[in-house]
């Protein structure tokens, strides 16, 4: 039995996301578009939320909204793109729109024929809290936190290595 | 639930744990200890002549060194505990500590001490920074032996990744030259791409049997074993994928395209690096994978695998004969090589896994070799190396002439060099294993390949009128010891191969579940 009060934010949401996703694509400005997609990606946020995914939901806004947004502005700074109305249209519409369609589509068939209309109730039981995903990350996934971190001391070095000034 | 603090044993990944360390250490010392490269000589654009090779900057690869020698001295002594208590695995499952991982350590840490010594005279010739180039290195042998000895298809990705990372700078490490740019970008962003074809591959796996773990309880090993074959398509789907993946570490047709841009464009100490160790560990995981933890399957595994080692040898055998550059001809013999140690992993037997790890362990000390004396007549930013710049090399300088024939012949699988008696182990598992038509089409990419070889040869020792330039070794102690190891090991282990065969006969044996 789903609260009337999630239905309300879910559809609140499925509103405010479906409009910042069309802005994104027909905004003329790129920071106004990327500033939309960060109100999209926000919205993915709420609604993991709302599934009792709290820890995607963080995840999502650190990674989606905090590093891949800040990371495309940055670009888009730095090289002197051109900020503000104009002449990033690549007439490439088409090709996109239908892309994206196919996209929608198959992920729309594969979800709704993996579920096969069966009903999950969301509770404090199923939902994935984060408590539960640290417990796992330092007791038998310890060594690849540990790895990762190797990891990226030697991506730090390799960018260090790789920007640096003669 | 109640947090369960792991049980957490290290002697698996002491090594590891080792060479991490050094390398922090190796970037501190950079930092307070000595000068420089640039405020040592602001105004030499190249190495001062008569000064020590080691110069004031001795400590970093000592350290580096050091870091190496507690890695092998950690090594044998797992090695010791395994051979007493019997393989095992470690942090939950996550590492395999048994005779495999050791060997393949052991032998890593031999090829990143060579690259130590030859890079650190070659970076010293060119004003280059060292602290990074040596820790990055460290880096990637640390990743390379975690790939031998993960027991989770996480960790050999994270391990992946990690020598990966660490080799896409190495390869683009002297900057002022524009074709390393390029290769270190090409071979980004394809290693990039294969990348997330493992990844793709782990999930599909995960999703067949509901683990990413090989030995555990609950893991691959243990679902193989209690599920019936019937239903295994996304698992196999899986493993197809992990083994494109791999396959691109490993430089196998058609995941080769990176390879010779990457191993031209390269320094040469890093290309000798790269065609020794990220084969080695690359080879590593897909014996693990493969031999051990899909052998059940071997019978939908295998025709692909027939598939690629066949293609491989041919086609880089082929491509060889063509190239200019003994860089590149060098690149498309390390394909290869990777076909005619694929002959091995699909033999499926113990001959087959010790002949492959000692195939790889010959291949990479004869090739680190080869690399280290391109690097010497390469000059300051490696514009001689094509095959005609080695035109009266022999005149000019015989004794490197002549390690040169040795080297060139082992890679040819000529008798009395390490590389017949690898070609020979490498075989006779594949035809005990019944597959002597793979074998046949081995021997006749063979002798395709020894037509290159004998190509370089025969221009070396030509004395003609035209020589425009003759070729100029400028060589350091280091490069002459790494030189002469490199041709001493290849005429040692093609002689007196059965210590070798018999330590990497002993060393197959596999942690279980």
């Amino acid at each position: 039995m789903v609260d009337t009060w999630q239905l309300v934010v879910f559809w609140a949401l499925f509103a405010m996301m479906g409009v910042s996703a069309l802005r994104v694509v027909t905004s003329s400005n790129v920071v106004h578009a990327a500033l939309y997609l960060v109100v999209t990606l926000m919205g993915a946020a709420a609604l993991y939320v709302l599934l009792l995914a709290e820890f995607v939901a963080w995840v999502q806004v650190l990674v989606y909204v905090g590093a891949i947004i800040v990371l495309m502005l940055f670009g888009l700074m730095l090289t002197r793109a051109p900020i503000g109305k104009g002449m990033f249209d690549n007439d490439q519409r088409l090709v996109a729109a239908v892309t994206a369609g196919a996209l929608f589509g198959v992920t729309t068939w594969i979800i709704v024929d993996a579920f096969e209309g069966q009903k999950i109730t969301l509770s404090k039981a199923t939902g994935i809290r984060a408590e539960s995903i640290g417990d796992v990350i330092f007791s038998s996934f310890v060594l690849p936190f540990e790895v990762i971190s190797m990891l990226l001391l030697a991506a730090l070095i390799g960018a260090v290595v790789i920007a640096r000034r003669d | 639930m109640d947090f369960v603090a792991p049980k957490i044993a290290l002697s698996g990944i002491a090594p590891e744990i080792a060479l991490a360390a050094t390398a922090l250490l190796v970037l501190l010392a950079d930092a307070f200890i000595g000068d420089r490269p640039r405020t040592l000589r602001p105004e030499h654009g190249s190495a001062r002549p008569g000064s020590g090779i080691l110069g004031n900057r001795w400590h970093l690869p000592l350290l580096s060194l050091i870091g190496f020698g507690a890695a092998v001295y950690l090594a044998l002594d797992a090695w010791d505990r395994v051979d007493a208590t019997g393989a095992t695995t470690q942090f939950s499952g996550m590492i395999a500590v048994d005779g495999f991982s050791v060997f393949v350590k052991i032998t890593l840490a031999v090829f990143g001490a060579l690259t130590i010594l030859l890079g650190h005279e070659y970076l010293v010739r060119r004003d280059l920074e060292e602290g990074e180039f040596f820790a990055l290195v460290l880096f990637s042998v640390a990743g390379m032996m975690l790939m031998a000895s993960s027991a989770d298809l996480i960790v050999t990705f994270l391990a992946l990744e990690t020598f990966s990372i660490a080799l896409y700078v190495l390869v683009g490490y002297q900057r002022s030259r524009l074709d390393g740019q390029e290769a270190a970008m090409k071979y980004f962003l394809l290693g990039a791409f294969s990348s997330t074809f493992f990844l793709l591959g782990i999930a599909l796996v995960f999703g067949a049997t509901g683990s990413t773990n090989l030995y555990g309880e609950g893991g691959i090993t243990s679902f193989l074993a209690t599920t019936p074959a019937a239903d295994l398509s996304l698992l196999v789907l899986g493993a197809g994928l992990l083994i494109v993946g791999l396959g691109f570490k490993v430089a196998a047709v058609p995941f080769h395209m990176w390879t010779p841009d990457a191993y031209q464009g390269a320094p040469s100490p890093v290309t000798g690096f790269m065609a020794a160790g990220s084969k080695l560990a690359g080879f590593a995981a897909l014996l693990r994978l493969l031999d051990v933890v899909l052998f059940p399957l071997r019978w939908d595994w295998r025709p692909l695998v027939i598939g690629i080692a066949v293609v491989t040898m041919i086609v880089g055998s082929i491509l060889a004969v063509v190239q200019d550059d003994i860089k590149r001809m060098l690149a498309y013999s390390s394909i290869a090589h990777a076909g005619f140690v694929f002959t091995a992993v699909i033999a499926t037997n113990d001959r087959g896994i010790s002949g492959a790890l000692f195939y790889l362990a010959t291949y990479g000390l004869t090739i680190v070799g080869a690399f280290a004396i391109v690097a010497v007549l390469g000059g300051p930013e490696e514009r001689r190396t094509r095959v005609n710049d080695f035109r009266g090399l022999f005149a000019a300088h015989p004794l490197l002439a002549g390690i040169l024939t040795l080297l060139m012949l082992s890679l040819a699988g000529v008798p009395i060099t390490s590389g017949f008696v690898a070609k020979l182990v490498v075989f006779g598992a594949a035809v005990e294993a019944g597959y002597t038509w793979v074998v046949v089409v081995g021997a006749i990419a063979s002798a395709i390949a020894a037509f290159f070889y004998l190509r370089i040869l025969v221009v070396m020792y030509m004395v003609d009128a035209e020589v425009a330039e003759e070729p100029k070794a400028v060589m350091g102690p280091l490069s002459i010891g790494v030189i002469g190891l490199s041709a001493a090991a290849t005429l040692v282990l093609g002689l007196f191969w059965s210590p070798l065969i018999e330590l990497a006969e002993k060393a197959t044996f596999f942690a279980g579940p």
